[in-house]
């Protein structure tokens, strides 16, 4: 079986996690139409990714999170949107009226989410990643490691230095939205 | 229902549709390059503009199945060729026809599963600029050769393997390359199954996401005039 080929696999896993990214990007982007096209991105990326994804190693999440974490970041952006210059599926020609309501109040449920990660800016990228996972989209350290591609021992020493950082600086208490670590 | 997660959904569905179905049609096309093989079929057949208005010279050859025509070579004034193939059956007719349209060609109908061992002989000269556009119709190929694309000395080579379900649906892969000089006979070999994605790259899921390229490569489908 595979994702990218058998489409009634792909409506499984897009009904299992669909909930989760809407919720992942509700909490990285407050734009609405920004949301549903980063929405739609990250499953077309998964699409072209599926074959990177092998059941029964590490958990489905961790890797969609991973998918999720390229298609979200900044460098990722730009060239998204010269693809959907050029047509692929866009998200937010997919929204109507009481879908763009819906999204900003997952955009709106996520805001103190997003000020933790605002928080974290100021962190070195690698410990930024596996805090953002774990405090922010709850995953356990190992799917944050798994999403990452890192070693879960190294995982833990950075979650551990940015909980450290953040503590001596600011302490955002949604940081402390307790991850399970 | 709907909503923007059931339309979501239901686009996605058919981008996956889509790619299978282009993966079918360009994964047998020289496995060892398939990369910019690929590249080339799909950002051609963008500037598929169909059989040109002004023909001149149209033949049709009738299949006995329900009357319908097996194929038809169409040369346009301007010298290309257009070719559609609505069913699978009498290649050495659809290679005369072509010769007649100027065109030498070696066509190869297979079973399904099946498919001529690629290459079959040196790269056509034409290769930089090859330029056939290939449409899949609803159950037939067409494809059109601009002039000059196969020169003399050279031959176009279609190999298909046709769909099990009957020589007039969908093949299940397609070959099309030309070649230079002396042509192989067909060495009767197994459709290279898609290598996941075609795209090949494994490891972590950060280098999985080569989207970018495929971006470029899923733009102007293939499939983008059937359904």
């Amino acid at each position: 079986m595979r994702l990218n080929e058998d489409p009634a696999a792909f409506e499984a896993f897009y009904r299992r996690h669909v909930d989760a990214v809407l919720k992942f990007v509700a909490r990285r982007v407050s734009d609405p139409h920004l949301a549903a096209d980063l929405t739609a991105d990250i499953f077309l990326a998964v699409l072209d990714s599926a074959h990177t994804y092998v059941p029964g190693r590490g958990s489905e999440i961790a890797w969609l999170y991973g998918v999720a974490r390229n298609v979200v970041s900044a460098q990722h952006r730009k060239a998204a949107r010269e693809a959907r210059a050029t047509g692929r599926v866009a998200g937010r020609r997919l929204m109507d009226d009481d879908d763009l309501v819906r999204m900003e109040e997952r955009i709106d449920a996520e805001r103190r989410m997003r000020s933790a990660l605002e928080a974290m800016a100021e962190l070195p990228e690698g410990e930024r990643a596996v805090l953002e996972l774990v405090a922010i989209d709850q995953l356990t350290v190992a799917e944050a490691a798994a999403a990452l591609g890192i070693r879960q021992v190294t995982a833990r020493v950075r979650l551990h230095r940015a909980r450290k950082t953040l503590e001596t600086v600011a302490s955002p208490a949604a940081v402390y939205v307790e991850g399970q670590a | 229902m709907s909503n923007f997660e059931e339309r979501l959904l239901s686009a996605l569905k058919e981008e996956i549709t889509t790619r299978t179905a282009e993966d079918r049609m360009t994964t047998t096309v020289t496995p060892d390059q398939r990369g910019s093989r690929r590249r080339r079929f799909v950002g051609l057949s963008a500037a598929a503009a169909g059989v040109a208005a002004a023909a001149t010279a149209a033949v049709v050859v009738l299949n006995g199945v329900a009357g319908a025509p097996a194929y038809a070579v169409t040369k346009s004034t301007d010298g290309s060729v257009s070719v559609q193939i609505n069913a699978f059956t009498d290649p050495e007719g659809l290679e005369a026809e072509l010769a007649d349209a100027g065109v030498k060609a070696v066509v190869d109908y297979l079973p399904e599963g099946q498919i001529c061992k690629s290459p079959r002989g040196q790269q056509g000269s034409a290769s930089g600029k090859f330029s056939t556009s290939l449409t899949k119709e609803a159950n037939g190929i067409s494809f059109k050769i601009e002039e000059g694309q196969v020169p003399a000395g050279e031959t176009l080579v279609l190999a298909v393997s046709k769909s099990k379900d009957g020589d007039d649906k969908a093949p299940f892969a397609m070959s099309l390359e030309i070649v230079k000089g002396a042509v192989a006979d067909c060495e009767v070999t197994a459709v290279p199954q898609p290598p996941a994605d075609g795209r090949g790259g494994d490891g972590a899921p950060e280098s999985g996401l080569d989207s970018k390229t495929d971006g470029e490569d899923t733009g102007p489908s293939l499939n983008q005039q059937t359904q």
